[in-house]
């Protein structure tokens, strides 16, 4: 008999919510260790709490909040599966053993039991509470019973801790490949509200220590950032640049947002810093802000695509069709990308503890599945995060899903530097410095 | 009270990997649940496969066991079920086969053939007795026994393929990396061609950028995406890219190349022009070429490589194929295949199958690594593509391309890596196989353009 729960995904998921972010380890199973109390209490006594689950025609469980031993009284709570809902009580405290029969005679207990002969027996309160049909014996097929353990124990949060700050310590150190550029430049795109300028601020936040607002961030309908920012990072309050820099740009719209000409000569580093978007034109050479001969410096190195990950299903189709033009014309450039959702804390269910663990969480694999399908992106090149927005405290489970996911950034911001073709990195950059360099000496001497 | 593991959430994460991304539930703890034999079996027993921890000092030892945990004391086990291993600080993992052998004292850890004893645990006096050359091998102090402070039991759940799961999780990281030095020391059998340069070609979609980057990840360390992979409705590689791939961030090139190509169509006019086959082929074609699926390249292009040598050539052509639209390709596509494949068989250029997708890739390899199965290379597929290009079986190939960040395998490498060393020694036969004259002719004009 295989040790493997019969409870469903979903089921598991509204009992973690019900116990307040508890991780369940199956501990007993009737049908492997035999249908015998002793076996149990031998198997699942000083376990600490413990879920005692009974599979019928419904799922009725039992938590035992403390540490079960067989003798001392703990007050339990029970409950009932309906369809989507879930009906409970508390009673007691009882002494576990009790609940089992022990050697009480049975017509005293409101809730009993009987392992051996596999049926419950409980008073009629309590059916009418738990929403159960009007029987007073249940019977029931399978009986388990799982420790109980907090999802993010001060364990995982230790463990959490010692990850984040290696990546912290990976990204100071971080150098851009072949020390081609001085530092890597990411530009954020995606549609309005999409959290382009929020994620910003959490990597500002993440080197900061606590949450910062530089930029400013709102939901109106079209978009808060109309200006193009490129924000340089420092290491804590007056350490030293960090060695990227975040590019933020106008949100994308159907209608009206950010032009598909802008786009294009942002990448190329034409577009300086501050410069006011015109969703009616783009920006034309002669321009304040337009810069004739950008450096690969300028460039940009690597692209985020911004959504938001509760609504990219959502997209409108003009919206899809958008981003598959842009994805195209980065294809061409050979521009790296990848794609970024954010407000992953808001998908349905979560619980904070399940972001430790994020790429290996149902939905959020399923999340990807539907990304890739829609627009096409590589299932490997979809990151997920859960950016500050209403915090005023940083906390190591939010920073570490940024902090991966900026490093995968400068990952591929190394690929696209390592496949430029020769000349454009050794001759011309290398050139091109030296000629900025004798410009500037010239102008400051 | 709560029962909670020793194993820092790190070394959960490393062992989970080690163990082939399975989940562990403690099930037991020494010190909280009793020392003894009795204690650990009825916590234990009928449990399904399980890992044994030991923590001395900081050293962690385990022991695996395939089956279930006896409900009571008893003698020796099966062979292969088992096997031990340890996680030091930040080194590598010894692994040895055993088989178990219990007593009310003590469970005892042979060699998987009986004749060896290794290790022993005596739970009631915290002792763990170590063969003598095993300590050493484990930069142990050289004491025969050590006091443990802990014991821990947890329950391993998501083992993919019971059947060979002992000999593939004892071999595979070795053979991983045995491999891995095989292909950066090896050398094309010419002197004249310093790399090889393996040709991708196959329908849209089927995973040729991919199987570049997986190649790329494994010798990078971690996941890569040089190359823009995706799905659309037309190809996404649009510009004919000769990849070098460096060992490491800072390392030296590889001896192979990669030449990733537009995605074949079964139309005419769209994805790659049957025209510039034998261009690229013979090495005429630049890296870089944008494709122009209407017509192709011409010795007018500025960057046409008009004479090539022997080592712009192509050496090898791997036709990529999802495994799974195998038995429904339409006959346009089988058509315009066996046109590309008049072209090499032209060229004189050595052809592989390179078959992706291949979600059962745990059973693909014996469980020695060195052959693939028989179960394997007679299914269906493999057969049809033998019988449409008529190429043999042992040349085809089969991989599963890194599709997400989170998951490395040693078994997914090891299939990607014997995959190119399958190339590389198809490669190699060609180049032997190159008369003389065509060498010399080769030679000949390569050095009249110097």
């Amino acid at each position: 008999m295989a040790m493997t729960t019969s409870l469903t995904w979903m089921q598991e998921k509204i009992l973690q919510i019900l116990l307040r972010g508890k991780k369940f380890s199956l501990l007993y199973k009737a049908s492997a260790h035999e249908f015998s109390p002793s076996n149990l209490f031998e198997i699942c006594c000083n376990q600490g709490p413990i879920l005692i689950l009974i599979y019928g025609d419904h799922v009725i469980g039992a938590y035992v909040s403390e540490n079960c031993q067989r003798e001392t009284p703990v007050s339990i709570l029970l409950f009932a599966f309906q369809e989507t809902e879930i009906s409970r009580c508390k009673i007691g405290p009882y002494e576990p053993l009790k609940l089992f029969g022990g050697n009480v005679c049975e017509s005293n207990l409101e809730f009993y039991i009987n392992l051996r002969k596999q049926k419950v027996t409980m008073n009629l309160k309590l059916i009418k509470i738990l929403n159960l049909p009007e029987c007073s014996n249940i019977s029931f097929q399978e009986c388990e019973v799982f420790r109980c353990e907090d999802l993010l124990d001060t364990r995982k949060i230790q463990g959490v801790t010692v990850l984040r700050e290696s990546l912290l310590s990976a990204l100071r150190t971080y150098k851009p490949y072949k020390e081609l550029v001085h530092q890597t430049r990411i530009l954020l795109l995606g549609p309005v509200g999409a959290g382009k300028s929020s994620f910003f601020n959490s990597v500002k936040s993440v080197f900061r220590g606590h949450v910062t607002h530089q930029a400013l961030v709102g939901s109106d309908t079209t978009g808060i950032t109309e200006q193009y920012r490129t924000y340089s990072i420092k290491d804590g309050k007056d350490g030293k640049s960090l060695p990227f820099i975040l590019c933020d740009s106008m949100g994308l719209d159907e209608e009206e947002g950010m032009c598909m000409g802008d786009i294009l000569h942002i990448l190329k580093g034409h577009i300086s810093d501050r410069y006011q978007f015109n969703f009616t034109k783009p920006i034309t050479p002669g321009h304040g802000n337009w810069n004739d001969f950008p450096l690969l410096e300028d460039r940009i190195h690597c692209v985020a695509i911004v959504f938001d990950a509760n609504s990219v299903e959502d997209l409108s189709s003009e919206m899809v069709a958008k981003i598959k033009r842009i994805r195209r014309e980065m294809i061409k450039c050979g521009m790296a990308h990848v794609v970024l959702l954010t407000h992953v804390d808001n998908m349905a269910l979560i619980r904070k503890g399940d972001l430790i663990d994020i790429y290996r969480y149902m939905p959020v694999k399923l999340k990807l599945e539907a990304v890739h399908e829609k627009l096409g992106f590589a299932l490997s090149d979809i990151l997920v995060v859960s950016n500050y927005t209403s915090e005023w405290d940083v906390d190591p489970v939010k920073d570490v899903l940024i902090l991966s996911a900026l490093r995968q950034m400068l990952w591929a911001a190394d690929d696209f530097l390592e496949d430029l073709p020769l000349e454009e990195t050794d001759i011309r950059s290398k050139y091109l410095t030296r000629c900025a360099r004798e410009e500037n000496d010239y102008v400051n001497p | 009270m709560a029962v909670t593991t020793r194993l820092t959430w790190n070394e959960e994460k490393r062992l989970q990997k080690l163990l082939g991304n399975v989940s562990l539930s403690l099930l037991y703890q020494s010190s909280v649940h009793g020392c003894s034999i009795k204690d650990m079996l009825a916590r234990c027993s009928c449990q399904g496969s399980t890992i044994t921890v030991i923590y001395l000092g900081d050293n962690i030892f385990g022991a695996f066991l395939l089956e279930h945990y006896p409900k009571t004391v008893q003698s020796v086990r099966k062979q292969n079920s088992s096997f031990f291993f340890s996680l030091q600080n930040n080194k590598t993992t010894a692994f040895l086969n055993t088989s178990l052998k219990i007593t009310d004292e003590e469970l005892a850890f042979h060699s998987s053939n009986h004749e060896e004893w290794f290790f022993s645990l005596v739970p009631k006096k915290h002792k763990l007795w170590l063969l003598h050359s095993l300590g050493k091998e484990l930069a142990m102090n050289s004491y025969h026994d050590y006091s443990y402070r802990e014991c821990e039991v947890f329950r391993v759940e998501g083992i993919k393929n019971e059947a060979n799961y002992v000999s593939r999780i004892t071999g595979a990281t070795e053979y991983r990396n045995m491999l891995l030095e095989h292909l950066r020391a090896y050398k094309p059998c010419v002197d004249l061609v310093p790399e090889i340069r393996i040709l991708l070609l196959g329908p849209v979609g089927s995973g040729k950028s991919s199987f570049f980057n997986s190649v790329k990840s494994i010798f990078q360390g971690h996941v890569t995406r040089q190359a823009t992979v995706g799905s659309d409705i037309t190809s996404i590689t649009e510009m004919y890219r000769i990849y070098s791939i460096k060992d490491g961030k800072e390392g030296k090139s590889l001896p192979f190349m990669i030449c990733d190509s537009m995605g074949l169509d079964e139309k005419d006019g769209v994805g790659l022009c049957m025209g510039d086959i034998p261009h690229i082929l013979k090495g005429c074609m630049p890296d870089r070429y944008q494709f122009n699926p209407h017509q192709p390249i011409t010795s007018r292009h500025s960057d046409f490589i008009i004479s090539p040598s022997l080592k712009d050539r192509i050496h090898c052509v791997a036709y990529v194929l999802d495994i799974n639209s195998i038995n429904d390709l339409s006959s346009k596509m089988v058509v315009k295949f066996k046109q590309v494949q008049k072209e090499v068989l032209n060229c004189g250029t050595a052809q592989v199958v390179l078959l992706t997708k291949v979600n059962n890739y745990h059973d693909v390899l014996q469980d020695n690594f060195l052959n693939m199965k028989k179960s394997i290379t007679s299914q269906s597929q493999v057969i049809n593509v033998h019988k449409m290009l008529n190429i043999p079986i042992s040349n085809i190939l089969m991989v599963e391309n890194y599709a997400s960040v989170w998951e490395q395998d040693p078994v997914k490498d090891i299939l990607i890596l014997s995959v190119l060393r399958q190339m590389l020694r198809a490669a190699d036969n060609s180049l032997e196989d190159l008369p003389l004259s065509e060498t010399g002719e080769i030679l000949g004009q390569s050095e009249l353009c110097m």
